[in-house]
């Protein structure tokens, strides 16, 4: 990727109104950006169509969404998108995802990341944010190698896989996203790859519609640096796409541990899914019990009542 | 008859050292004294050595240092721990408990030896009058207050307070141990009265308060409604404060992972449009500054406490020290500046707190706040805060006109381009650690990057020529001047008094704001000055270097610093002021060769 990105303006967003005065939908042209500086063939294409395609589904407005990356080249992301966005910091989107959460309950907040920027520098990040049920959905695109430094050794790389910092193949043992969600506490753990675009779609939809951490583990072909690397789970190249089997139960936290368990390619789909208080509501019922002891006061009053508590 | 006390109580973890000090700093500050107590400790969570200085006035107190006018050791080995935070002099009243077998005239003090000494069966009254050797502190409390004169009901008001919970057999207990103290300094008198005059503003209006608990109302007053931190001593109490108190106002505290995480959060909440604030120590603010880089470059609002304690690395976590300005003004990649602020003290803290948000706000930038160990943990009496002499200022947003093809980075005037927030339709644009163009678009081009630098820099140049954020006390045009920063400007400008009174001629400037640097506030102020001190505590001086980085100023202007933990005490700036005296007088008779 050594295209730099473009200086185009920003489009603003107008609002338009149908006859009935009801507000439509973003059309694509609202939504995009600049023309994305992935290599040709990269897997993050899909995933930005489909997001895109989600919002003119969902009919989501700029307004009430973010889009929130950390550093690499999945991380460019919300560059494409036309909203209120945050290309953060590497390892770091789901700090400021977690700020925009708790402080706006009204946006809807979506991450956007790689194997490297979520699981390693960023991995007590996920595990944290996972583990508070912050009102987010995370999607990492994962290569299962650094593609914006051009082929290092990722969290995600499997055994024996040669990059520039293992000649030799790597020794390291690769983490499980999925797993690792799940023992972590995310309320929504779901797998897809970019090569299956319904299957892209319906699984973003289902986390947006979670109310809770919601994760999708999205395998996205890197091209340039790990070709092939999903060939196995793609029919179209004689691999096998299998979904997550229709019996089971997704609440179950033991088999859908065992189900993300599975050697590769495994199954795909709704992995698991809970439904408990996030610390999003959490918070409101804190707000909402404080405020209703100081109704009708103004917040002078309030501190007054703090300063008088000090002499 | 005493004008100024200044008490020192050590002994170990348990010998409820810090709540003897607390009972005579309320009913002391009850009765309208003012006062100041500072805690020390050793590193260990529990048990260790503990000690607490007092120091009550009839006139407002300036800095808590000075060697003791009273000592009360329950052992001397942790006593003796605790070296120069507690002076003994030859003048000094020492009380010490007489179960450490020590004879009065065989002191374990090196080099002094004290002409009024009193041993006291402290652990033996408590167990007998109260039933529980718990009582020590309140026995003390006792002693003090019959020696020294704080009176006998505000003392009871407060010890029936503290214990009313624990029911009636535990407050005559304690009543009792108390009475017990007081009976004892009624059979041993002083010879030479040194009961505190009568405090010139009766009855209590004043806060009793510490600079954490302050920083933090003045946050909630400043209208932030978003923390994002991680513990660290000493700066937890201001989390602590504002998870008691923000929810009240529609906020949140967020105890993140680590402190990478706090000020991330606290950087997407005011992207999101809140006031937001973090809070930290020194090897938080290690962490935080990648992102406080980029906070800078993408112009976001917030602030950022750093209470500092010595270092580097882990340090001292409990001890007081300036050591952090350079981190605080340099610490990040790149061309990059943002507002260093330290407050003075407990009642300084407020208003310094308020401005850093103002500050932030306005010139959409991180602010740091520099304060330290002893004003985040010190209580003292602080004049009832009147909010209304202050202003708020929130972050100039976009009109509906702006929104129309809205430029996120516009080049002002000012600098200062209107920014939005999710949530207004047309203001959306990409936050981001990339360098961009006006619309928020990325850009590798040199001329756009050397644009929006300048503007960055440029948009400060107000704020340099804020001399209210300086204050100068004494003769404008003395030949001796005097710069000194947060808890250190406590001890110079009591320096200055004591100077002022033997008739030097001698003055004192004090700056909030740190960085960047006032070039010509200190320019103006070192015209007339012939000798000139610099006054903090660190080993490398850090303001005087920075300070040097950008003004002039003669070479006879010197640092007078030492490492944290270090007290500097008011007699000795006199001294070296006195001294400067002296080498301007002998300058003047022969010109000397200019020094360098
Ligand atoms: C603190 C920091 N360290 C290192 C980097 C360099 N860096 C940028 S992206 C990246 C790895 C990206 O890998 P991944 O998250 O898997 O994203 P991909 O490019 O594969 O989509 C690294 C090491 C950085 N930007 N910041
Ligand atoms: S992830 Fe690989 S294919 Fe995609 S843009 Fe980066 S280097 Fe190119
Ligand atoms: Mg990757």
């Amino acid at each position: 990727m050594s295209q730099t990105l473009s200086e185009k303006p920003i489009v603003p967003a107008v609002v338009t109104e149908t006859a009935t005065g009801e507000r439509k939908g973003l059309t694509k042209k609202e939504i995009a950006a600049d023309h994305p500086t992935w290599c040709p063939g990269c897997g993050d294409f899909s995933v930005l169509a489909l997001y895109f395609k989600l919002i003119e589904k969902r009919k989501l407005w700029h307004e009430k969404i973010t889009t929130i990356s950390g550093i690499g080249c999945s991380s460019r992301f919300p560059y494409f998108v036309q909203a209120h966005g945050a290309h953060f910091i590497h390892g770091r989107a789901l700090p400021f995802a977690s700020g925009v959460s708790l402080s706006r309950p009204d946006l809807h907040v979506f991450a956007f990341s790689g194997d490297g920027d979520a699981f390693s520098i960023g991995g007590n990040h996920f595990t944290h944010t996972a583990r508070k049920n912050i009102k987010m959905t995370l999607v990492v695109m994962d290569n299962q190698v650094y593609g914006l430094t051009k082929k290092q050794t990722s969290p995600t790389s499997p055994l024996g896989f040669k990059s520039k910092t293992d000649i030799w193949g790597a020794v390291d043992y690769p983490i499980n996203p999925a797993k690792q969600a799940i023992s972590v506490g995310a309320s929504f753990v779901a797998r897809t790859s970019a090569t299956n675009p319904n299957h892209v779609l319906a699984m973003m939809e289902a986390a947006m519609d979670h109310d809770g951490f919601s994760f999708v583990h999205c395998l996205s072909e890197c091209v340039e640096f790990y070709d092939g690397a999903f060939d196995a789970a793609n029919p179209r190249k004689g691999g096998v796409f299998n979904e997550v089997p229709k019996t089971h139960d997704v609440t179950d936290e033991f088999a859908a541990y065992k189900l993300a368990s599975a050697d590769f390619p495994g199954n795909f789909g709704v992995l698991y899914k809970v439904n408990k208080p996030t610390k999003n509501a959490r918070e409101a019922e804190i707000n909402a019990s404080f405020q209703s002891k100081f109704t009708g006061q103004k917040d002078w009053q309030i501190l007054q009542k703090t300063f008088d508590r000090m002499k | 008859m005493s004008e100024d006390l200044i008490i020192g109580i050590a002994g170990s973890g348990g010998d409820g050292v810090i709540s003897a000090g607390e009972s005579l700093l309320t009913a002391a500050a009850l009765e309208g004294y003012h006062c100041v107590m500072t805690k020390s400790f050793g590193s260990q969570i529990r048990g260790g050595e503990a000690s607490c200085r007092l120091r009550l006035a009839t006139q407002p107190v300036l800095n808590p240092n000075g060697p003791l006018d009273v000592a009360v050791a329950l052992n001397w080995d942790d006593f003796k721990k605790f070296g120069a935070e507690l002076p003994v002099e030859s003048a000094t009243i020492v009380i010490y408990e007489s179960n450490t077998g020590v004879a009065p005239d065989k002191l374990p003090l090196q080099g002094v030896k004290p002409a009024v000494v009193f041993s006291v069966p402290i652990t033996a009254m408590a167990a007998e009058h109260a039933g529980t050797d718990k009582a020590k502190n309140i026995v003390i409390a006792g002693l003090l207050a019959g020696w020294f004169g704080i009176g006998r009901e505000s003392m009871l008001a407060g010890i029936r307070k503290k214990f009313a919970k624990k029911g009636t057999t535990i407050v005559e207990g304690n009543v009792r141990a108390f009475q017990a103290g007081l009976d004892f300094t009624v059979a041993n008198p002083l010879k030479e009265d040194r009961k505190l005059s009568a405090p010139q503003s009766g009855g209590q209006t004043k806060l009793l308060t510490d600079g954490n608990d302050m920083c933090a109302a003045a946050a909630i007053f400043a209208g932030c409604t978003f923390f994002g931190g991680y513990p660290i001593t000493p700066s937890t109490e201001i989390m602590q404060f504002l998870d008691r108190e923000i929810w009240k106002y529609g906020g949140t505290v967020l105890q993140a992972e680590d402190e990478i995480a706090g000020v991330g959060a606290v950087v997407g909440a005011s992207f999101a449009g809140k006031k937001s604030m973090t809070a930290t120590s020194g090897p938080g603010m290690s962490l935080k500054t990648e992102i406080l880089g980029l906070a800078s470059l993408a112009e976001l609002p917030l602030v950022c406490v750093n209470v500092m304690r010595g270092g580097p690395s882990t340090g001292m976590p409990t001890k007081a020290e300036q050591s952090d300005l350079f981190q605080a003004a340099f610490s990040a990649h790149g061309d990059c500046l943002r507002p260093v602020l330290a407050p003075t003290s407990v009642a300084d803290i407020f208003g310094v707190t308020v401005e850093a948000f103002n500050l932030a706000e306005y010139y959409q930038t991180p602010v740091i706040v520099l304060s330290d160990q002893e004003i985040a943990q010190r209580k003292e009496t602080v004049d009832p805060i009147d909010t209304s002499k202050f202003q708020i200022i929130e972050r100039r947003r976009p009109t509906g006109q702006e929104l129309v093809n809205y430029t996120r980075f516009k080049i002002t005037e000012s600098g200062i381009s209107p920014i939005s927030h999710p949530g207004m339709v047309g203001g959306n644009y990409l936050c981001a650690g990339i360098e961009h163009n006006e619309q928020g678009r990325p850009t590798a081009s040199g001329e756009m990057h050397a644009r929006m630098n300048e503007k960055r820099f440029n948009k400060f140049n107000p704020l340099k020529n804020r001399r209210d954020l300086f204050t100068i006390e004494g003769d404008p045009e003395a030949p001796i001047g005097m710069v000194s920063w947060g808890s250190v400007a406590g001890v110079a400008q009591e320096a200055l008094r004591l100077a002022q009174a033997e008739g030097l001629q001698v003055k004192l400037l004090v700056p909030r704001l740190l960085y960047p640097v006032a070039e010509t506030v200190y320019q103006d102020f070192f015209a007339s000055v012939q000798r000139g001190l610099f006054i903090e505590q660190s080993y490398q001086a850090q303001l005087y270097r920075l300070v040097r980085m950008y003004v002039d100023f003669p070479a006879v202007v010197k640092p007078f610093a030492k490492s944290g933990s270090n007290p500097i005490l008011p007699s000795e700036v006199l001294d070296r002021l006195r001294e400067m005296v002296v080498a301007i007088q002998s300058s003047q008779q022969q010109p000397e060769a200019v020094e360098n």
